[in-house]
């Protein structure tokens, strides 16, 4: 082409026929990530397919660059239609010509499917990952084959540089883009008209523009996308701003690991000049330009932008001072101006459409879009293209689709290596520059990277630093080395070997690294330290003073998350690990030393010890609750362990124990261990506390309660039951009566009320009234149509033991929430829907209807899940107009529990809180008293089972402090096994058909009108294999390779016995 | 002739001079490590950073390598600076504990110990041997290679060097290599007794101040290579 009007005609002719073109076409999705997946196959396929058929006249296939869906890849678009197929294999091709380009059937397995309405999906419209972004330029990628430019040309591409160089002066296309509000993309957000006219106003004639894409935060690959599948946008923008600054030269700078966007360049620039569109007075306009390409070696300190010209110029790429900066002396010491890839790619889109209709998208501050590459612990993985203003909470759940496996979002990290998080209580943040940076953060390229409750944020921070560390050019002492030295100390503090002192150091060499580096990396490095710092201070603090990662990372800590996550420190690896070996008995040992309700705990506990398995991260978590039982049966089959090794008796005094519940047995056992004279109080007429009045039969049957309470008792423990404190005797005659000290554990067992009209009608029933009525054999009137309010294990349970009364006739529970959220173990919600139980969700009480006094009905009101709010969950809101009637005659409310302290109110210097708990100190359980020390749900509120059994432990270690006249402290330790036992090897047929087993349980028609128990136990054969599945988390500390080297040079070396 | 302000005294400026040469030049001290008068600046020790700016935007630069500009005001020896240059030594005795040079530098700025683990590296990276060898021998045999933990500073792809004229310029200027110091505590390895010029302590060991190069305190190296050779120092 010679002249403007001959671009002019071909951009014309171009667009004209494409939307002439009526043809079919299959888009394919081919950028990197595509190919990773597979696109290249599809691609093959299709060609194949549509040769054999004879069908190229007829249907065409347009290989694109990267849509953004990552998680849909392969995905392909057949137009005209629109319709949206993903995870697109080479099998599935045959039936998509056939079906789809035939014979216009859509083929329903291979559309989008919304995770949360089910509903399917057929255009990209339709799904809500692309409904809520605003995609300016990644929308073209679906739109043009990368590398012909008649495509681009189709799209209206080079019409606004045609309008530059026919009808704009410099000056007026650096006012339109200085209106336009447009801010750097590559991370500053410096004012990109600003920045060109600076270098406009440079003294010299010879000027460069260079576009840096040296994209190296790790998880961004937004500027790869745009190289990819649209790099004529690039090269137009580049030609737009060489004709406004004045330069004659321009470079793209790609890195080096980007091999199809270099290739796509290359191609690009090619054809470019090969059309007379680059190059010398371009289409006689008078204007000339020309652009090279250079690749980047593989180093992360080349993307800025001093580091990034000495690398053109042959250098090592080592940042230099600024000032003076690039737009003054820059390339080869003549003034350049450098821009990122998608501040290029937007200046053709402000030219053509105008600053104002560009200054409308986004905030005050920061105009037009952004793209993130949103990925991490995220449902919908991809590059997300959205307007500035646009909140956190929005990408994350609306676009994101929330957190993969319902767990909890922690924190946003945003800017790569450069930048900080954004925590829960921030997710209505707008995302602009200047919001971002005011958290403590940085927009930086715009990777996202979003965490979840198993991120240890330590690590992020290790992570980076460890990141920045290879990358640091080495020129200023405080990158160099202070970078290396705050690593050494967050690697100290996830080893747990590093002190609070180190906290201060770390922070005050962050300073000094943040003001002292020379440039932006080491500048920037100390941020993910600091942001980390300011947000989750806490998760330090737990790592270097209690030894603890709550998010069961940090290895040297933990050893294996099962131990670590466990609150009693149960070694699960080491048991599993002999039940492998079929070492019952010293498996029953090691899990009776840390717990003395080992057989109750087998059958109810909440197994927090799973839900961190590593097996259970991509695969299913081990048994490990099932596997317990397994030993705790076989253990009480063969009649092992039933009595305590009773201790020799101390004279440091007696202490008295309120309540018998898990808290107290437990507190009472070690006390007893240690040779304390030990007596426990209790009102009901049977010890146990919770697990005897709260948790039916058919779950925790009688005798293996009373199997755990005896063993307590051979200890050398007195229950005195039928003994009410605060009525029969009070906490003071204890102390007259010669106890040095007591630990009270009464636990919740109030029942919370509804707070409605109608509440106190006969029929309508607190769930621990019926739980504890039934559990004890006492009479309870129970109506035929029954009601149970609640979601938790109270409201299951007195759901299911109401049935097997055999007076109801139906039985239905209603929740508020869905059944997401439902805190009853998935087991038992399963296994009542079995015995015939419904379960109305999204239903709340709004009235009790009384027929003379006596409940008859109760008007219920449907829920609809909310907006995410600050917690980062979704609160339920009524619908308003939706309210209904059910006729019942009992209704059992079991919505909670809180602890009654009526009885130790009067006790004086004791404190309580508005939740109605006994306060006292969180490490020691030391209440204001120095000889009363409380635990258990008295203390914490309703808890798991579990937790108490820990509370009492620590409770009996503090008093034991107490009693000897030592200071109480709480001594917090590295977890670690007290032995290593040789590991196994599974065969690779094994590991592929490894699956975990499901837990026999007794047949519905036996055990729906009885309390038999309903779980029946694995068999040796099941527990064997299942235990073989275990990953042996704890073999990956230093001790443990040692051990396993030990191992290696000597086969029949005995297993490694730690110190206790 | 730009007109700036430093440590409260206005002055004018020669053009093309930097904030250090002015400090230097008007009897202001600031510390340095890798700059020296004949040879380029360099910028990367960083302990010459003075503090510019108004108000909230306040910046640190390093004086060696910032060019002087009308209106500029400079602290050199503000709170943030020295903090700064605290941190920054303690990062060197911890890089290189055995160079007299750093330790000076320390117990002139008063650091009693560093917080950090002690690294025994024979390099700081202050480049000052690359360029003797390029600017003043003009041989240009040594430069940086890698980055991150693996810098080094090496002939091209650590091949013998053919422009090499061995004239042991990168010895002589190299703060590590200059003076050695053993350091008698070992577990902070700060000594601070050499700049200690009231305590010639080599008198510990010899009846007469013995030292030859000036110096006036323990640098152990007459005591070792000395009559008394083979005999344990205090430590």
């Amino acid at each position: 082409m010679k002249t403007i009007e001959d671009l002019k005609s071909v951009i014309e002719t171009k667009t004209k026929e494409r939307s002439a073109d009526k043809k079919p076409y299959i888009v394919i999705s081919a950028g990197t990530c595509g190919r990773a997946r597979g696109s290249l196959k599809v691609v093959q396929a299709f060609k194949d397919e549509i040769g054999k058929r004879n069908l190229q006249e007829k249907i065409e296939i347009k290989v694109t660059g990267c849509h953004g869906f990552c998680e849909a890849e392969p995905n392909i678009i057949i137009k005209p239609q629109g319709i949206f197929y993903q995870k697109v294999s080479p099998e599935d091709v045959e039936e998509i010509i056939s079906e789809t380009l035939i014979n216009n059937k859509i083929i329903d397995r291979l559309l989008y499917i919304d995770p949360d309405t089910k509903k399917k999906a057929m255009h990209e419209d339709d799904i809500l990952f692309f409904k809520k972004q605003h995609r300016l330029l990644s929308g073209n990628n679906s739109l043009i084959d990368p590398i012909s430019i008649d495509d681009y040309f189709a799209i209206g591409g080079y019409t606004a540089l045609l309008e530059v160089i026919d009808k704009m002066t410099p000056g007026e296309v650096i006012e339109r883009v200085k209106r336009s509000g447009l801010r750097g993309r590559g991370g500053a957000g410096f004012p990109t008209g600003y920045k060109w006219e600076f270098c406009k106003k440079a003294k010299g004639d010879v000027k460069y523009i260079i576009c840096n894409a040296d994209e190296g935060d790790p998880g961004a690959y937004m500027d790869r996308s745009l190289l990819e599948g649209n790099p004529h946008a690039v090269i137009e923008g580049m030609m737009i701003g060489a004709f406004a600054i004045g330069a004659k030269e321009g470079w793209i700078y790609v890195r080096n690991e980007y091999p199809l966007a270099v290739k796509n360049i290359g191609i690009a620039l090619k054809q470019a000049k090969e059309m007379g569109i680059l190059g010398e007075n371009i289409l006689g306009s008078g204007f000339s330009f020309d652009i090279k390409a250079a690749t980047g070696s593989g180093a992360f300190v080349c993307g800025e932008e001093t580091a990034l010209i000495a690398s053109i110029e042959g250098k090592r790429g080592m940042p230099r001072q600024r000032p003076p900066f690039p737009v003054r002396k820059g390339l080869w010491g003549k003034p350049t101006n450098i821009n990122n890839v998608e501040t290029w790619a937007n200046v053709p889109l402000i030219i053509k459409n105008g600053a104002d209709w560009y200054s409308k998208i986004g905030t005050e501050g920061s105009k037009g879009t952004k793209i993130f590459s949103l990925v991490g612990k995220i449902r919908n993985t991809g590059l997300v293209e959205v307007p500035m203003g646009i909140t956190l909470r929005e990408i994350v759940y609306d676009i994101g689709g929330g957190i993969p496996g319902n767990r909890e979002f922690k924190a946003v990290q945003t800017g790569g290596p450069s930048g900080g998080c954004i925590p829960r209580q921030l997710l209505s943040l707008p995302v602009d520059y200047d919001s971002l940076t005011q958290a403590g953060s940085i927009m930086g390229s715009g990777g996202m990277i979003v965490m979840d409750e198993r991120t240890c944020m330590v690590d992020v921070a290790r992570y980076f630093l460890n990141f920045l560390q290879d990358e640091s050019c080495g020129k200023c002492l405080p990158c160099r080395k202070g970078i290396q030295k705050m690593l050494e100390i967050v690697t100290d503090i996830t080893e747990g070997k590093a002190t609070e002192e180190d906290l201060e150091t770390l922070e005050e060499l962050a300073q000094v690294v943040r003001d002292t580096s020379l440039c932006g990396l080491g500048q920037t490095a100390p941020n993910p330290v600091l942001a980390t710092l300011r947000y989750f201070r806490d998760e330090y603090i737990d790592h270097i003073k209690k030894k603890k990662c709550e998010a069961a990372v940090c290895k040297e800590i933990i050893s294996s998350p099962c131990q670590h996550t466990c609150p009693i420190d149960t070694e699960a690896a080491v048991y599993i690990a002999l039940i492998v070996r079929e070492r019952y008995e010293e498996a029953l040992k090691i899990i009776k030393k840390d717990n003395p309700i080992a057989s109750v705990l087998a059958r109810v506990c909440h197994h927090p010890c799973e839900a961190k398995c590593r097996a259970g991260e991509g695969g299913e978590a081990i048994k490990i609750r099932n596997l317990k039982r397994f030993v705790t049966d076989w253990g009480l089959k063969k009649g092992l362990m039933l009595k305590a090794e009773p201790a020799a008796k101390n004279s440091r005094g007696k202490v008295a124990i309120i309540g018998s519940g898990p808290a107290g047995l437990t507190c009472a056992f070690y006390l007893a261990q240690k040779g304390y004279e030990v007596a426990v109080f209790e009102k009901h007429p049977v010890a146990g506390g919770m697990l005897a009045v709260g948790v039916p039969e058919f779950r925790l049957p009688r005798e293996i309660l009373a199997a755990d309470v005896d063993y307590i008792k051979s200890a050398g423990v007195e229950i005195r039951t039928n003994c009410a404190i605060g009525k029969d005797l009070s906490v003071d005659d204890l102390l007259a009566q010669g106890y040095k000290a007591i630990f009270i554990a009464t636990g919740a067992h109030k029942s919370m009320t509804l707070g409605i009209s109608g509440e106190d009608a006969e029929g309508v029933l607190p769930g621990m009234k019926v739980l504890t009525a039934i559990n004890l054999g006492e009479k309870i009137a129970i109506g035929k149509r029954v009601g149970v309010i609640g979601g938790g294990n109270s409201a299951v349970d007195a759901a299911r033991a109401v049935l097997r009364t055999g007076m109801p006739y139906s039985v239905t529970i209603f929740y508020r929430r869905t059944i997401n959220e439902m805190p009853a173990y998935k087991e038992e919600v399963d296994a009542s829907l079995d015995e015939g139980i419904k379960i109305e969700y999204l239903t709340a009480p709004r009235r009790i209807v009384t027929d003379n006094g006596k409940l008859s009905a109760c008007k219920f009101i449907r829920m609809k899940m909310g907006d995410v709010d600050e917690s980062g969950r979704r609160r339920p809101i009524p619908v308003e107009g939706s309210e209904f009637t059910v006729g019942l005659d009992t209704l059992i409310v079991a919505i909670g529990e809180q602890p009654d302290t009526s009885f130790v109110e009067k006790v004086s210097e004791l404190e309580f809180s508005r939740r109605g708990t006994l306060v006292v100190d969180s490490e020691t359980l030391a209440s204001n008293r120095k000889e009363i020390f409380a635990g258990g749900d008295l203390v914490t509120g309703p808890n798991t089972v579990v937790a108490a059994v820990a509370s009492g432990k620590i409770a009996a270690e503090s008093i034991d402090q107490f009693l000897s006249g030592e200071p109480v402290k709480r001594e917090f330790r590295l977890t670690r096994p007290s032995r290593y036992i040789e590991p196994v090897e599974l065969a690779e047929e094994e590991l592929s058909k490894a699956e975990p087993p499901s837990m026999p349980h007794l047949p519905v028609e036996e055990r729906k009108r009885n309390f038999k128990e309903v779980e029946l136990g694995l068999t040796e054969e099941m527990a064997v294999q299942e235990a073989r599945r275990c990953l042996r988390c704890d073999l990956e500390t230093e001790d443990g390779k040692d051990f396993l080297e030990k191992l290696k040079k000597d086969s029949t070396v005995a297993q490694e016995v730690m110190d206790a | 002739m730009p007109n700036i302000r430093i440590d409260g005294i206005d002055f004018e400026a020669e053009e093309g001079w930097t904030v250090l040469e002015v400090a230097r030049f008007l009897g202001l001290e600031i510390p340095t490590l890798c700059y020296d008068e004949g040879l380029s600046a360099w910028g990367g020790c960083r302990l010459c950073v003075v503090e510019i700016g108004e108000g909230e935007n306040t910046k640190l630069v390093t004086s060696c390598t910032y060019p002087v500009e009308e209106g500029l005001n400079i602290r050199t020896a503000s709170q943030r600076v020295v903090q700064a240059r605290k941190v920054l030594i303690e990062l060197l005795i911890a890089s290189c504990p055995t160079s007299k040079v750093i330790q000076d530098l320390a117990a002139k700025l008063g650091i009693e110990r560093t917080r950090f683990k002690p690294d025994w590296e024979d390099c700081v990276y202050c480049g000052l041997c690359v360029r003797i060898c390029e600017e003043q021998m003009m041989a240009k045999a040594i430069g940086f290679a890698d980055r991150g933990g693996k810098l080094k500073i090496t002939t091209p792809f650590d091949k013998t060097s053919e422009v090499c004229r061995t004239c042991g310029a990168c010895m002589y200027i190299c703060p590590a290599c200059q003076l050695r110091c053993e350091g008698p505590e070992p577990a902070t390895v700060v000594c601070g007794r050499c700049y200690n010029a009231l305590q010639p302590t080599c008198l510990d060991h010899y009846e007469d101040y013995k030292c030859y190069m000036g110096l006036t305190g323990d640098c152990g190296t007459c005591v070792k290579e000395g009559p008394e050779k083979g005999r344990q120092r205090k430590r």
